[in-house]
């Protein structure tokens, strides 16, 4: 019996390879996908963690928070052989930030087929693009007889004290005023567009701290007209809240969103599968149908009564994807300028 | 026989001396590397310098402390900051202090009923109070609706300095009350018997008698709620909204969306000298013979 009792060493010796069998496991059998929560969340899970990871032998499991925190993770833990997570869910603006910083695993179609459907001027060499939708001027139509056609009109007094933003959306804002008065949404650091940022604000600009805060603002008459992303009104029209959208005539911004994988990832072939899953025509109709954000990929075509609702003005409005290589560079000056000059104001 | 004496005497001393020590010891070593290891490494870290692409650079500089003492943005946050500590403890004394005197004074069922009232709130997490200030301050909640039918004009409160400075109050006030509370309840009632019975008034016997003999514990009760609002984060980023910015919510905005960790943690430091600064003054309006 004797024989069977480990030593103190042994034991030790044990205990230490712990980490590196979990590590181990970790890696073969599961993914940690960083997202956002919510609604988001909740459609990774019905739509692709369970019908499309789970059948490949692949758990899935969400690190669910803030956009901020998780670039502060990414590059917290550049330095680890290991990080936390495997898919980060970020914004272009943000993923081009951390790409520049050289945090990124490359893709292509070799380690995620589905790449080869993504619309042509949505490519990129490290960001598996998932949703997109046009930034609008929203209005109540019950208010609002002749909405804003452009961000300028925004400066009328009639709409003194009426207009709200999302604070979070801030770049997004100063992306619009750029191309409103520069007729290039990259210029966010121009004085023209600065400028007119600062008028907006003047005419009694209501910052609310979410997104959600602004559909709230516009159901209690708090404000009349905004600025929000197409989807977002699909979203609120289907909660019973009175809001519709404006194409801007000097064209629309686009809110692009989409995963990346950290260099240091733990599971980098679980994290290229995750990224193909999502962009499978049946996960990106359901993010369509759900939340109101475009497709992604050429082949998941919206047919049918979701085609008509998600379906964009005729013609076309004009829509314009920054420069992210441009704008990545921009992001932390202009939060800068955005907090002492507007919030502060 | 004195050495005889003397080596019985010592013995307990030094024992007891052992016995605290090991009281002592494991929470000290606890608050030692639990406290003092991340205030060395956030001093550190606000020595270096912040680099986009790098994230931080080594180094050993006080521009990031320069920063802040110069940028008239920082120096606003730092007084607006101030501005609702301040205020909300006053606040809190002014309120506190009459509810926690009638609670010391009070006896039997209701006293326990009452304290249970002060202590309760406690139970309940800041941030789900908060969401209950937000509907009642939001356009269109109670506040709002109930002026508009008594006014036609409605009361919108929600990112206002006033929301604000209410939400603070709410979640210090509990704590300045049972501090002061349990002050009042030591000095002797005795005392104030006798102020009366040598004819001064209520309110002379109050501001006589009870007032310096609470002020040990009043004052502490004011140092607690001013730590408590200089450090708020929830209060001020529900009930301030965006454009109302005290230190807290800003040191993790610039710590989280800028990564700009130096800084955030000359911020963070800069916050904590400024409070211990100021709790320590504070001493220096007690006069010295009221003094614990």
């Amino acid at each position: 019996m004797a024989d069977f009792i480990p030593t103190r060493r042994a034991v030790l010796a044990g205990a230490a390879t712990l980490p590196f069998v979990a590590g181990t496991a970790r890696a073969a059998d599961g993914i940690t996908v960083a997202t956002w929560g919510g609604d988001y969340a909740n459609l990774l899970r019905a739509n692709v963690d369970e019908p499309l990871m789970t059948p490949q032998g692949i758990a899935v499991t969400q690190d669910t928070g803030d956009e901020d925190p998780r670039v502060a993770k990414l590059f917290a833990q550049r330095r680890l052989p290991r990080g936390a997570d495997d898919v980060v869910c970020l914004q272009a603006v943000r993923a081009y930030e951390v790409q520049d910083a050289g945090l990124l695993e490359q893709l292509d179609v070799e380690k995620v087929p589905n790449l080869a459907h993504t619309l042509p001027n949505l490519r990129s060499s490290f960001y598996g693009p998932h949703i997109w939708s046009p930034q609008v001027i929203i209005y109540n139509p019950d208010r609002v007889p002749d909405p804003p056609k452009t961000f300028t009109d925004l400066l009328d007094p009639k709409w003194k004290g009426k207009v709200g933003v999302a604070d979070i959306n801030y770049f997004y804002i100063m992306m619009a005023a750029a191309l409103a008065t520069t007729g290039d949404p990259n210029k966010v650091e121009d004085p023209a567009a600065r400028d007119l940022a600062l008028k907006l604000n003047a005419n009694g600009l209501r910052l609310y701290p979410s997104t959600d805060s602004i559909g709230a603002g516009v159901r209690s008459g708090e404000i009349d007209v905004g600025l929000m992303w197409h989807a977002r009104v699909l979203m609120w029209q289907n909660a019973g809240i009175p809001v519709r959208a404006q194409f801007p005539t000097e064209g629309s911004v686009l809110y692009f969103s989409g995963m990346v994988v950290p260099k240091n990832a733990a599971n980098k072939a679980g994290a290229f599968r995750y990224i193909n899953a999502m962009m499978e025509p049946s996960a990106q109709r359901s993010f369509a149908d759900r939340m109101g954000y475009q497709p992604t990929v050429a082949n998941a075509p919206l047919d049918g009564a979701l085609g008509q609702r998600l379906a964009l003005p005729n013609p076309a409005p004009n829509m314009m994807l920054p420069n992210y290589g441009i704008v990545g560079k921009l992001q932390g000056p202009t939060s800068e300028w955005w907090k002492k000059n507007v919030q502060r104001a | 026989m004195p050495d005889v004496g003397a080596l019985t005497f010592a013995a307990p001393v030094r024992r007891a001396g052992a016995g605290a020590a090991v009281l002592l010891g494991p929470a000290t070593v606890a608050v030692s590397v639990m406290l003092l290891v991340p205030l060395a490494l956030l001093l550190r870290f606000s020595l270096n310098i912040y680099d986009a692409r790098e994230l931080m650079i080594e180094a050993v500089t006080g521009a990031n402390y320069w920063r802040f003492v110069t940028d008239p943005f920082y120096r606003g946050v730092l007084r607006t900051t101030l501005g609702v500590a301040v205020a909300s403890t006053a606040l809190c004394l002014m309120l506190g202090l009459p509810l926690a005197y009638r609670l010391a004074r009070m006896g039997g069922r209701w006293k326990s009923l009452c304290m249970v009232a002060v202590v309760l709130p406690l139970f309940v997490g800041s941030t789900v109070r908060m969401v209950g200030w937000m509907i009642l301050f939001a356009h269109g909640g109670m506040v709002d609706t109930v002026m508009r039918r008594l006014t036609g004009q409605g009361l919108e409160l929600m990112y206002t300095t006033f929301a604000v400075i209410s939400g603070v109050v709410s979640i210090t006030l509990p704590f300045a009350v049972l501090t002061m509370q349990s002050t009042i309840e030591t000095i002797d009632r005795r005392l104030e018997e006798a102020a009366l019975s040598l004819g001064a008034a209520p309110g002379q016997c109050f501001w006589r008698v009870v007032w310096p003999l609470a002020l040990p514990g009043t004052a502490t009760a004011g140092v607690l709620c001013f730590i408590l609002a200089m450090n708020a984060y929830a209060t001020p980023y529900l009930l301030g909204g965006p454009r109302f910015q005290m230190i807290a919510p800003l040191l993790y905005w610039e710590f989280s969306t800028n990564n700009n960790w130096p800084f955030a943690s000359a911020m963070a430091l800069m916050l904590m000298t400024v409070t211990l600064t100021l709790t320590a003054l504070s001493g220096v309006l007690i006069p010295r013979r009221y003094r614990v």
